[in-house]
């Protein structure tokens, strides 16, 4: 026995300081969550580090908070559920790209003014979750015709979230149809918003199975059943 | 509760607004809250990317990814559990070490580098010039050298506690100890003043 190598708790100090591998934080954490005194000092410890924190503050540059607030105004919340799992994940840079693509040519954390998009447009619950979700993966392509679509997709959540920029605009009494094809067959998964400046909104397609491929059209306002027009593209959603 | 009104001073709360109270209102979606929260912590996360990554550009991204996050994460933080600021400068901490210990990895595989190339003294060097606050300045002078060390090391410079003891020459159980009991007389020592 050596209990100061192998005792979890003799963790704590480097847990706080941030002093570990992600395998020690995860041992660390299971110790943590059966025993209150732990996290009691847990806790107590953590200010000091706020202390520590709080002594190298430093003046924050003009217009970043301003920069920041206006992002945020475009970005989802996670539920409580979801917010659980966000800490672990790369989540974030996930969603900042997603956001970029949204945003596309105003830059990273740019989003102007004139298309902000509210947090109940970005459904935000189902988004959050597909965004969030720790096998998530991201993918950016050309449409035939001209624009380009953005879709992360997460196996685990069987759905995918769907943005694009600067597709061609249709004539009155038309949309795009995003639908999802494969061995499971073809399904309408989604029709997509208006586009404001060019980008359109992004919008989820639940219950994507093993071998789908997602596909876009143009159809009659109000969406069809089954395409009737040649895809603008299909973009296979394999890993 | 004498560390828990202590606390709250050391960390420096700016401006009338509570930042636990801010966090429960931007959970629930307020901008005007998140902007007040902004400004009351964004000093001391791009001071903490700062002094970890010393690089001024990475430390504003790292700074807007942070306050982002706090934004969406708002309603993981629980009211009445734990200390606000305690819990942001944990994301922002954590974001920071993310950063730059993925940067060491790669450097290390670029064989840019033998070690790590950062020894204590520079560490400490950076960031006594940064130390402002003349409390935590005062109480980690209180530390004994290895525990001063320790601390400034994982902290500041972004080691594990095992690169630590390589680092000082230490067993790493020692080092662990050591951690913990630097902490503690820093608890003392800001909560005693």
């Amino acid at each position: 026995m050596r209990p100061n190598r192998t005792e979890p708790h003799s963790l704590v100090g480097p847990y706080v300081l941030d002093a570990v591998t992600p395998e020690d934080r995860a041992r660390f954490e299971r110790h943590l969550s059966t025993c209150s005194a732990c996290a009691t000092e847990v806790d107590e410890l953590r200010r000091v580090t706020a202390g520590l924190a709080a002594a190298v503050a430093s003046p924050v540059p003009d217009g970043l908070i301003a920069q920041v607030v206006r992002s945020a105004a475009a970005t989802p919340q996670l539920t409580a559920t979801a917010a659980r799992f966000a800490w672990a994940t790369k989540t974030a840079a996930v969603l900042a790209v997603v956001l970029m693509a949204v945003t596309a040519g105003a830059g990273f954390f740019a989003v102007r003014a004139d298309h902000q998009l509210t947090v109940t447009q970005f459904r935000e619950h189902q988004i959050a979750e597909v965004l969030n979700a720790p096998d998530a993966i991201m993918k950016t392509v050309r449409a035939r015709s001209a624009g380009t679509v953005t879709v992360v997709v997460s196996r685990r959540e069987r759905a995918l979230v769907f943005t694009t920029e600067g597709l061609p605009r249709l004539p009155a009494g038309h949309c795009y149809q995003l639908w999802l094809v494969g061995p499971a067959g073809e399904r309408s998964a989604n029709m997509l918003p208006p586009s404001r400046n060019g980008m359109t909104s992004p919008v989820v397609a639940a219950g994507l199975t093993q071998g789908d491929w997602a596909s876009l059209t143009v159809e009659p306002a109000g969406g069809s059943e089954q395409p009737t027009t040649a895809p603008i593209l299909m973009l296979s959603l394999a890993g | 509760m004498r560390q828990l009104a202590r606390a709250a001073d050391v960390v420096g709360q700016v401006g009338g607004d509570d930042p636990e109270v801010l966090l429960g209102r931007v959970a629930r979606g307020d901008e005007a809250a998140f902007e007040a929260l902004c400004n009351a912590v964004a000093g001391m996360v791009l001071g903490i990317a700062r002094a970890v990554l010393r690089d001024s550009f990475q430390a504003e991204e790292v700074c807007q990814e942070v306050l982002l996050e706090l934004w969406r994460s708002a309603c993981g933080f629980k009211q009445g559990q734990g200390n606000a600021m305690a819990w942001v400068a944990t994301i922002a901490h954590r974001r920071a070490i993310d950063r730059v210990r993925s940067e060491r990895r790669a450097a290390d595989r670029e064989q840019r580098a033998a070690s790590h190339g950062i020894d204590y003294d520079q560490v400490a060097e950076s960031v006594e010039i940064r130390l402002d606050r003349e409390r935590v300045r005062r109480c980690l002078g209180s530390l004994t050298e290895l525990q001063r060390e320790s601390v400034i090391l994982a902290y500041y410079g972004g080691h594990t506690f095992r690169e630590v003891a390589e680092l000082l020459g230490v067993p790493e159980g020692t080092v662990k100890t050591r951690m913990r009991d630097g902490l503690i007389r820093l608890r003392d020592c800001m909560g005693a003043e």
